[in-house]
């Protein structure tokens, strides 16, 4: 996700400039594959389970709304976003589920955020979640510069630790958007199942973030690293950051949605955590 | 038509490979293991996979299918060609068959068939995919319209429930016809079974995901439909897969309400209520059928009108006329829905959410001018609301024997309280002649039923009928011979007597009738057609006074009106009036003379005839 515009990532770039670093990960789905990626321990600080009744709206002292399109949320993106509990609720199983749902020739959706609730620098940031799928479906959980207010995007810096297109059900993607390396020239990478695709069963998305790097993990498999001297411009990443679950419907990055795409769509949350 | 294809074009290498991979998973008699099912996926990849027989379908072309090693997806040895042939070919009209093997394989462990496919032009296959295998094609799954292209590319017919397919036989099996008239050629290769493990199963459905409600009797049968497969294809776009229903797995929650079988046919056999169910592989099915059942059915009272004398729209009883539809689902007014049934063989309409509903018959329409009723059985399950009504219209299409044309004319009759009943069978037997508007009912067209307060009725027997009243406008019979002896007669018009000579049949009165003599059974008989009046000129005065009667034979259809008159010289005429139409065939009357005072009996010059209609008259004597 990207706050205000984006139009493709670059995985050519990625493969160019990254491929020594992690050439096992872009294809990382073979589950023979084995990885050792150096342990820590962190500590949770900050997490939500899910669990409350069925129809319930997210813990109100961790989530807030985005609400409504906002031209577009910069990238023509077509969902108007509700507190609705069609579009946001618990389902009573410990999950929180967002659903993006067609109603003739408009759709709401909801996405919500930590911002002004909790925000982090460095630590590990995941959620265990199924995605939706279909064409012009574009799912994120993925942070902001909590000073977005007062340097604005992309100086704020924005790390999309999950990203989907609806019309690639079987891959995700993890992105950093800085000052000079934004929207079609982010710094991003990409994790494809080979043999399933990512609404079929829960995955956990991460990264590890510190000092000098952001790793991204599917499944405690690392599949990029960013590092300070990946980024062609500024390191902004030193600040605290802001979490957002999300379903986009249409727009620059997913395209739209077509008349074969299957409505509603649902994003199944089992939890968020945060760790120091 | 089979032609079928070996091994021939196996590269040797390949066949080893093939032949090992088979001998390694059938049986062998040394082995103790249980007895299984090869579990080779392959179809065709550069040929006929082990035990892959090919057949074409009947009517199709018999060679379209050959073993292309020209054209073949990424340079392989060979590709499955398919030739469709233009429109008119001589030697089919479409390309089709099916790939099976004669012992099953188990497929379970995969999820789709793929295979590669292109087309000299862009296309859409009419139907491709797996589980025909010339038995009785239990699981068979396939895509309607699947469009192909002139560039290879790899296409996917997902498994509705592989668990299923312990021994499957049918492999693949295409069928396509030309496209906008025109044969072309697709090409299809590396067929196989996988596991792809990129689909997302949609939650199946039946009824097409509708929960449908039905009352039902004991004996009636349900067909579950609407069975719909959908997969979540690897490029996010669900795709419907038409399946057979031993997919599904059938639940009726009360078996002593409703039995449902593995082909999803639901028999209702006793009261209650019963809700029938589904799941796919474990998955629950959207969609549900609720059979409330009253129990033992009543059927409408059995028709007693001889075949011979019905026209019949609706009924078992009667072999019934051509119907366009018994419901035409007019739009945008009508809410009537069908839900017929049929119970140990009586069918029955049901219309639901009934406000109006149109019946068709106008290829051909039918000539109901014979018949004299219009007959109804109606059954209204619910209780009947104040100021209910039910109206019975009929349409005739006029002479063009089509609808409009601006010679269609129609009328409606309306039926209440206490000629409308519930709960029970209403027989209406309707005079046709009470459709007052119709302008004859020669090109009967429609029956439209409609309806105020009756949300539910069932209709039988719904059919025209002659009680006997409507008489052929020829007749079909001579007129009785009359058996007065001669002594006793001076006839005037009668192949039984000796008639007074001289008379003049038809004297120029300045009439307009058309006087003719027509044998009728071989009898002479005389007819007025189009009568106003007519006139008979005896040859001089006639002396009848010693007679006591005028007898007179006579037969109309049609007419509504017909005087017979004496006219003695003056003139002094009187006349007497005859009941028409002969509701009974010829009518034979005789009338005391004494009744046409003052006419002078002894010199009786003319009879005379006026109304209306085709007269047949015979027999015209004065008796004792």
């Amino acid at each position: 996700m990207r706050y205000f515009s984006k139009n493709s990532i670059s995985n050519r770039r990625l493969a160019v400039c990254l491929l020594a670093v992690i050439s096992v990960s872009v294809s990382g789905c073979n589950e023979d594959d084995k990885q050792s990626v150096s342990g820590r321990n962190w500590d949770l600080v900050w997490s939500d389970e899910f669990d409350g009744a069925a129809g319930e709206l997210p813990d109100a002292s961790k989530w807030g709304f985005d609400l409504g399109n906002n031209g577009g949320w910069g990238n023509q993106e077509l969902e108007n976003y509700t507190n609705d509990p069609e579009n946001v609720s618990l389902d009573g199983n410990g999950n929180l589920v967002i659903t993006a749902i067609k109603a003739g020739n408009s759709y709401t959706s909801a996405r919500i955020k930590t911002q002004t609730l909790f925000s982090q620098k460095y630590g590990r940031f995941e959620a265990r979640l199924k995605t939706p799928y279909g064409p012009g479906i574009w799912p994120a959980f993925w942070m902001l510069g909590a000073n977005v207010g007062e340097v604005g995007w992309p100086q704020c810096g924005e790390i999309d630790i999950m990203e989907l297109k609806g019309q690639q059900p079987n891959i995700i993607h993890g992105t950093v958007h800085g000052p000079g390396y934004s929207a079609g020239g982010a710094i991003s990478s990409s994790y494809a199942l080979q043999n399933s695709r990512f609404d079929l069963e829960y995955h956990v998305f991460a990264v590890e973030w510190s000092e000098n790097k952001i790793d991204f993990f599917c499944d405690d498999f690392l599949y990029k690293r960013i590092t300070k001297s990946d980024v062609p411009g500024q390191w902004v990443y030193d600040h605290d950051f802001y979490m957002i679950l999300n379903i986009a419907v249409g727009g620059n990055y997913a395209g739209f949605p077509t008349s074969q795409t299957p409505f509603p769509q649902k994003m199944i949350v089992d939890y968020v955590k945060v760790y120091q | 038509m089979k032609s079928n294809f070996k091994t021939l074009l196996a590269a040797p290498l390949l066949l080893c490979i093939i032949a090992l991979a088979v001998f390694g998973c059938e049986n062998d008699p040394d082995d103790f293991e249980p007895a299984s099912y090869s579990k080779n996926p392959e179809v065709f990849i550069d040929t006929f996979s082990s035990g892959l027989i090919y057949s074409s379908y009947g009517g199709a072309v018999a060679d379209a299918f050959q073993v292309d090693t020209d054209v073949t997806y990424n340079n392989s040895a060979a590709s499955m060609r398919f030739d469709v042939p233009n429109v008119n070919d001589p030697s089919g009209s479409y390309a089709g068959g099916s790939f099976y093997t004669s012992v099953g394989r188990d497929l379970t462990k995969y999820d789709a068939l793929t295979f590669w496919a292109k087309s000299s032009v862009a296309a859409t296959i009419d139907v491709v995919g797996f589980g025909n295998d010339f038995g009785d094609n239990k699981y068979q799954a396939s895509i309607t319209g699947l469009q192909i292209s002139t560039a290879w590319r790899k296409y996917i017919i997902p498994i509705p429930d592989a668990a299923k397919l312990t021994a499957e036989k049918g492999m693949f099996f295409i069928s396509e016809g030309p496209e906008n008239g025109n044969g072309y050629t697709f090409w299809v290769d590396e067929v196989k079974f996988e596991k792809l493990g990129t689909i997302t199963p949609q939650q199946p459905q039946i009824f097409n995901g509708q929960d449908v409600v039905q009352t039902s009797y004991a004996g009636v049968t349900t067909t579950i439909d609407g069975l719909v497969c959908a997969f979540n294809m690897p490029n996010g776009i669900n795709q419907i897969v038409n399946v057979t229903p031993a997919y599904f797995t059938f639940t009726s929650s009360n078996q002593s309400v409703a039995t449902v079988n593995e082909q999803g046919i639901v028999t209702t056999v006793g009261a209650g209520t019963a809700v029938i169910t589904a799941t796919v592989g474990g998955v629950d099915v959207l969609g549900s059928l609720t059979i409330n059942s009253a129990g033992t059915y009543v059927h409408a009272p059995t028709p007693t009108q001889n075949p011979s004398n019905v026209i019949s729209i609706f009924s078992d009883a009667y072999q019934n006329v051509p119907v366009n539809y018994y419901n035409g689902f007019w739009e945008p007014y009508q809410t009537t829905q069908s839900a017929d049934f049929a119970v140990n063989g009586d069918n029955v309409l049901n219309y639901t959410n009934f406000n109006f509903v149109g019946i068709e018959f106008s290829s051909p329409t039918v000539d109901a001018t014979g018949m004299s009723h219009m007959h109804l059985d109606l059954y209204i399950p619910n209780a009947l609301p104040p100021g209910s009504n039910f109206k019975v219209g009929l349409v005739d299409f006029g002479a063009d024997g089509a609808f409009g044309g601006g010679n269609d004319t129609n009328f409606t009759l309306t039926f209440t309280a206490p000629t409308l009943i519930s709960q029970n069978w209403v027989s209406l037997n309707i005079p046709l002649a009470n459709f007052t508007g119709l302008a004859n009912r020669a090109h009967l067209g429609q029956i439209i039923l409609e309806g105020a307060n009756i949300t539910n009725f069932y209709a039988d027997n719904i059919y025209f009928y002659n009680d006997g009243s409507v008489i052929p406008p020829v007749p079909t019979a001579a007129a009785p011979t009359p058996s007065y002896p001669a002594s006793d007669v001076i006839s005037i018009f009668s192949d039984a007597y000796t008639n007074v000579a001289g008379s003049n049949l038809n004297p120029n009165w300045g009439q307009l009738t058309v006087v003719s003599q027509v044998p009728i059974a071989g009898n002479n008989t005389l007819k007025y057609a189009g009568l106003n009046y007519q006139g008979l000129q005896l040859a001089s005065g006639l002396d009848v006074s010693s007679k006591n009667f005028l007898h007179l034979d006579y037969y109309s259809a049609n007419s509504s009106a017909l005087n017979v008159y004496l006219i003695s010289t003056g003139p002094v005429e009187k006349l007497q009036s005859l009941t028409v139409p002969t509701t009974s065939g010829w009518n034979s009357i005789d009338i005391p003379l004494s009744s046409f005072a003052p006419v002078n009996l002894t010199d009786v010059i003319q009879l005379k005839f006026d109304g209306n209609g085709d007269i047949y008259l015979d027999n015209i004597l004065f008796r004792n």
